[in-house]
């Protein structure tokens, strides 16, 4: 067992479709200023940095760590570049928590960004399939992600009124969101007759596509102090692999989430996840998968998640509020995205969320995914 | 231990692939205004605030300190050669600007390798033609033993920066075959036959594409096995918008189909005669039976695999 690792800063960017005032270094910037400053600390107050961005496709900049080290000043101080797809920001938080739970530093600075809207997203993504087998007839994640939710429709019923209901739950906690930079309220109906893009997945059911960064300064036990009375202890945390293409593949459940949930979830001590939870933040980049992540991640019996969101449950005010920052849906800078689900997470239970916060927060999940769904990231974050 | 015969690499040509992407990249503050004013035949850097410290080209952030607090400033056009080289597209050298702490790359013209020295004195030559959005405003440095030791100034009336800066990846790419997608491909084209390995422990079904070990428990494979032309859909979508790299013109179906006698699925396409949206939805479904079509075209590829077609129950 390590040291104990605590959250203690955070921050993010105002998301956006396009900022075309700064560069990706400039946008960095912004986000560590923010996380600085939430954590009463400076740069000098920093052992070690994680640099935390998606494919070098996503754009043109290859090793863009040695633009953000000097953007941010972190000139000649330890630093390493981690990258997992959708599941980065995460991934690079999980970087920067072994290395303060192992004891090699105190207080680490993790930050992750991707600016979208440098790039051609949908190829770049598709160049996650292999070149021989399957990248002729890649179409990114969306038509991969549609087929999936389509394998799910039938036997766990999943259908496209329920993906609608995230769709419309998310969006409208986004309103709230201060940094989420697509503030419209849907309806079912709107969502069921938007465009069929990748069918069953229709435009509302998918993100917008933003430039953004998020910055986090996690601490030791006995520094954590010295930046706020109430940081946000990792409690548990996993990030978990499967095959690419293994034999009889289960297309039901995502089973590397199942299984970081149940390491994560022991690790924690949470043994009733739907009551334990105050409040759950995943990475849904679109809304299908919030269904199949609310049964993998025993929010519900497999086959129950249409009726979980239709409860009004996993709204803002239910008994297991999930996105009230409104996930994705407000902003989708990928490679931040993971990390800004930790900070949302994490806000709850430090009783400061700038979107809707969970009176008396103390127990919040945390969830990110990268690869193509086989690779799955539980968080468990507690006051 | 020796290989089976049967995994013996076959002498393919590798794959040859590309990818060519358009960006639209944001250069920010420094450098927006440092490419704008290049085309004006002015040089701009920043001064930083508290560090004191001068970056030519101008940078957004002080690479020593991490300062964001800076003036633009105006460099002059000479400077200090500090290191080169000789390439295939010429010289190419680090030039300090007079007052600048910091070096830059460009290339050094007029000159031969052997005339170079560190320490030499260069100056600016500017592009015949403007460059658009680009430091190939200026053309590169020559050697210029008696210019002066220029000063820095405060920019005056700077242009509006560059906020956009287009640009584009062509790469190249020969990715190697290996024994068992060469085998499997070889057999595709040759002999239209759709080859796996055994899954470990005597089972029948097969591994599609190939492999060496089992995903799951990392034994070696077992021998090789015909899969059926026939399969079973287990995931489908409907694609019904455009982007950037796509083969095929919207609207189609993308599948992912277990043939008979595989474990594992492959992607491909379902082909609809007088395709509508709603005739794709109420026939491709998970459980659809389909059959794969040949193209009439030989390239060892899942190219040779035109399309998939609905068997009629």
């Amino acid at each position: 067992m390590g040291r104990h690792v605590g959250i203690v800063g955070v921050g993010q960017t105002h998301h956006a479709r396009r900022r075309t005032d700064v560069s990706q270094a400039g946008l960095v910037r912004e986000a560590v200023n923010r996380a600085l400053a939430d954590a009463k600390l400076t740069m000098d107050d920093i052992d070690a940095v994680v640099v935390a961005t998606g494919p070098v496709l996503f754009a043109a900049v290859n090793q863009p760590e040695k633009w953000v080290a000097d953007a941010i000043g972190a000139h000649l101080k330890p630093l390493v570049r981690i990258t997992s797809g959708g599941g980065t920001g995460f991934a690079g938080a999980l970087g920067a928590y072994y290395q303060i739970a192992s004891g090699q530093h105190d207080r680490v600075l993790v930050v992750a960004y991707d600016k979208l809207s440098e790039g051609a997203l949908q190829y770049s993504i598709s160049t996650l399939y292999d070149p021989f087998w399957g990248r002729e007839f890649a179409v990114g994640i969306m038509g991969f992600s549609a087929a999936y939710w389509r394998a799910r429709m039938d036997p766990l019923g999943h259908t496209e009124e329920a993906a609608a209901m995230v769709a419309v739950k998310n969006r409208k906690h986004a309103m709230s969101n201060p940094y989420a930079h697509v503030k419209k309220e849907v309806t079912v109906e709107e969502v069921m007759s938007s465009k069929e893009l990748a069918w069953p997945i229709k435009l509302l059911d998918v993100p917008p596509i933003s430039d953004g960064a998020a910055a986090v300064v996690l601490s030791c036990e006995s520094k954590a102090k010295e930046s706020t009375d109430r940081p946000a202890w990792i409690t548990g945390m996993g990030y978990f692999c499967e095959a690419d293409n293994p034999p009889d593949r289960n297309m039901l459940l995502s089973e590397p989430l199942a299984l970081a949930a149940r390491r994560v979830y022991r690790a924690a001590g949470i043994t009733n996840p739907r009551r334990q939870f105050d409040v759950v933040e995943v990475q849904e980049p679109y809304t299908c998968f919030e269904l199949s992540y609310y049964e993998s991640l025993g929010l519900c019996e497999p086959g129950g998640a249409a009726e979980l969101v239709a409860s009004g449950a996993t709204s803002a005010g239910g008994d297991i509020p999930v996105n009230l920052s409104g996930g994705c849906m407000g902003a989708n800078p990928i490679g931040a995205v993971g990390l800004i689900r930790l900070i949302e997470a994490a806000t709850q239970v430090m009783g400061k969320s700038e979107c809707i916060q969970v009176p008396n927060a103390k127990c919040a999940l945390a969830q990110t995914g990268g690869g193509w769904a086989n690779l799955r990231g539980v968080a468990v974050l507690q006051a | 231990m020796l290989a089976r015969p049967d995994t013996y690499a076959i002498d393919m040509e590798p794959l040859k692939s590309s990818l060519a992407m358009p960006y639209t990249l944001t250069p920010g503050r420094a450098a927006g205004a440092f490419l704008a004013e290049v085309a004006n035949r002015r040089i701009v850097g920043s001064k930083f605030k508290n560090s004191g410290k001068v970056t030519v080209p101008a940078q957004d952030f002080c690479p020593i300190s991490g300062d964001a607090e800076f003036d633009l400033i105006e460099a002059p056009a000479t400077g200090t050669l500090t290191a080169f080289t000789e390439t295939q597209f010429g010289l190419i050298g680090l030039v300090r600007i007079d007052g600048s702490d910091v070096d830059f790359p460009h290339q050094i013209l007029g000159a031969r390798y052997d005339d170079l020295n560190i320490g030499d004195r260069v100056e600016a030559v500017w592009s015949d033609e403007p460059v658009e959005t680009s430091i190939l405003n200026i053309a590169g440095f020559k050697l210029s033993p008696n210019a002066p030791v220029g000063q820095i100034k405060p920019l005056e009336n700077p242009a509006e920066q560059v906020e956009v800066v287009k640009y584009a990846i062509d790469l190249k790419y020969e990715h190697a075959f290996g024994p068992y997608y060469g085998r499997m491909f070889d057999e595709i084209k040759n002999n239209r036959r759709i080859m796996g390995v055994r899954v470990p422990d005597g089972s029948e079904s097969a591994y599609l594409p190939p492999r060496e070990t089992c995903d799951i428990t990392h034994k070696q494979t077992g021998t090789w096995v015909e899969v059926a032309h026939t399969g079973t859909v287990r995931a489908m979508s409907i694609i019904n918008f455009e982007f950037v790299g796509q083969k095929k013109k919207p609207p189609y179906v993308y599948a992912e189909i277990k043939l008979d006698g595989a474990s594992t699925r492959l992607i491909h396409n379902v082909y609809l005669p007088d395709f509508t949206m709603e005739k794709a939805k109420a026939m491709v479904k998970p459980g659809t039976r389909v059959r794969a079509v040949w193209s009439d075209k030989r390239t060892g590829s899942m190219d040779d695999i035109s399309h998939f077609e609905i068997i009629d129950q």
